[in-house]
């Protein structure tokens, strides 16, 4: 369970980062927030499919670097799932786990 | 008259909803009043048969009823989204226009002549027969735009029979082919056009509830957005019967998900290209990629495994490209298909075209960009797919002095933001000693994007 909460914490942390360099390339309105709440995309959203697309790249890399393993979040697999992945930070923090849990269970 | 079939509308349905927008309905007989009015301005202000005028705007009330009215004066019609006012006086140049009509946001419309020297003999066979025309860009190989000249009285020939009555969103753009098939064919069966206030999921999902639509017409890639947005959720969507899709190869994954999310609805892939205009076409079933090709007018053939198309309603031809037909006759379209019986598969374009969320970007034009910033060597640009726009731009550089990548990605997005359109910004960059100084060619960028699908498998 902490092993789990740690991971949690770190994908958490990737997200933020990735957060600060879209909001240094977004005008003063409309910078992203870090909360779980916040809504990334759908209905409520700041940011649009470009700028969504660019933050889910530069998660992919922060994860890389972090947890020194290479992971695709938007892939079939993403699109497969009953509800989007990357609708708040809270369910993109949670796929990310659940990417990296998969990937260690090979 | 090209568009008589419009004067049988009028009888009919004089009160019958043909245009919303901005939430406000106008009906059949103001658009036959509005393009009398448009005839009357237009040539009051001196624009003659056969002057070729490009209009400047979005689907709107007048940007239909003038673009009916240019028609009707038998002028060339050269419509220009709104949002290219960046590009509007090479593309002014490019299809030697002779008036720029403006739209703007409040509707209102500006009338100026362009001064033009030069003519062309696709024109002046339009002229010589008194046929009005229109003219499409597409891109060229080199990131040039490519003029495509059609006949419109051929063009519009098949939208004389009557077909189904629908309300229809106007979601393609008004100088896509594609949004000009939308407006003739809910024109010709008297239907609605629904303008949505903007191309989002969430304003689409608004306009589909607010305004009863029952035809969706998108690209694969706006499916999957949409899709991923969730903005279907909060909307009540079931006036929807069809969504039609076409311009990019859609995935088997998108259309399931489609398919369960919208339960009823019907998938309708179309196929048509800027040169040939817009098929007839039958998906086999509605969660098949599969798809029946063809109608009225049109044949088509595989020959090495690349789709050609003969139609009488093809593009006269390009005014500034060689042309694309076979001697005889044959259109080349470029994509690669797959044939079962008189089936068909997209498997995609023959050629290295980005194709991202349905908008082409030629890597030469953005690597012409890139090569122009300090500190860069070379640069490659190439393809990734990707799962929310379809495919995005690529590009790997070699620098001459050192710099951070981090630090030189911000710094290309910077430089690219005021000379590209957005949708030709790389959103990957990566640094590389190894980029080839003669790696500006076809193959070495196609290895690089299989490469990076294979890395993503």
């Amino acid at each position: 369970m902490s092993l789990n909460n740690d991971l949690r914490e770190r994908a958490l942390s990737a997200i933020y980062s990735a957060f600060d360099l879209t909001n240094s390339e977004k005008g003063s309105e409309g910078k992203l927030v870090k909360s779980e709440e916040s809504i990334l995309f759908g209905h409520g959203a700041n940011i649009d499919s470009f700028e969504l697309v660019g933050l889910v790249l530069s998660v992919e890399s922060n994860v890389s670097r972090e947890f020194g393993v290479a992971i695709t979040l938007a892939d079939e697999k993403a699109m497969s799932q009953r509800s989007s992945p990357f609708r708040t930070v809270a369910t993109m923090a949670d796929y990310i786990v659940q990417v990296i849990e998969e990937g260690k269970r090979g | 008259m090209s568009i008589s079939f419009l004067k049988d509308v009028v009888l009919e349905k004089a009160h019958a909803e043909a245009i919303v927008w901005h939430g406000q309905s106008y009906d059949y007989s103001w658009l036959s009043a509005r393009i009398i009015y448009w005839s009357g301005r237009v040539t009051s202000a001196g624009i003659r048969p056969g002057d070729v005028v490009l209009l400047q705007g979005d689907f709107s009330p007048n940007s239909i009823a003038l673009l009916l009215a240019l028609i009707e004066q038998s002028c060339i019609c050269v419509p220009l989204n709104a949002d290219r006012f960046h590009e509007r006086n090479i593309l002014a140049k490019s299809a030697l226009a002779n008036w720029i009509i403006e739209i703007d946001r409040e509707d209102t419309a500006t009338i100026g002549p362009r001064q033009e020297e030069q003519g062309h003999e696709l024109y002046d066979l339009l002229r010589r027969n008194g046929r009005p025309g229109i003219v499409f860009f597409t891109s060229g190989s080199t990131g040039v735009s490519k003029a495509v000249v059609h006949d419109l009285q051929k063009l519009l020939r098949k939208y004389a029979v009557k077909r189904h009555d629908l309300r229809t969103l106007a979601f393609l753009l008004f100088d896509h082919i594609g949004g000009f098939d939308t407006l003739f064919y809910v024109l010709s069966n008297g239907s609605a056009l629904v303008i949505p206030e903007t191309r989002t999921p969430e304003a689409v999902c608004l306009a589909i509830e607010q305004h009863k639509v029952e035809v969706l017409p998108v690209s694969p890639s706006f499916l999957t957005l949409l899709l991923l947005s969730d903005s279907y959720v909060g909307h009540n969507l079931r006036t929807l019967k069809y969504i039609t899709y076409g311009a990019e190869v859609m995935t088997a994954a998108t259309l399931a998900k489609c398919a369960a999310v919208f339960p009823g609805v019907k998938m309708l892939q179309k196929y048509g290209t800027t040169e040939i205009g817009t098929m007839r076409s039958k998906s086999e079933k509605e969660d098949s990629v599969w798809v029946k090709i063809g109608g009225e007018g049109y044949e088509w053939r595989v020959v090495d495994g690349i789709l050609q198309v003969k139609s009488d309603s093809a593009m006269l031809g390009y005014l500034n490209a060689p042309s694309p037909f076979t001697p005889d006759g044959w259109f080349i379209t470029g994509d690669c298909v797959e044939r079962s019986g008189d089936s068909l598969r997209i498997l995609g374009r023959k050629s290295d075209i980005i194709n991202v969320g349905g908008q082409k970007v030629y890597p030469a034009e953005v690597e012409g960009v890139i090569c122009e910033m300090d500190g860069v060597a070379d640069v490659t640009v190439y393809g990734e797919k990707n799962q929310i726009l379809g495919s995005i731009v690529c590009a790997k550089v070699k620098l001459s002095r050192p710099e951070s990548e981090e630090e030189f990605s911000r710094r290309l997005r910077g430089f690219c933001k005021d000379r590209l359109e957005r949708f030709k910004i790389p959103l990957k960059v990566n640094l590389s000693d190894d980029v080839q100084f003669d790696a500006r060619s076809k193959k070495a960028r196609r290895l690089l994007s299989e490469k990076a699908d294979v890395g993503n498998a």
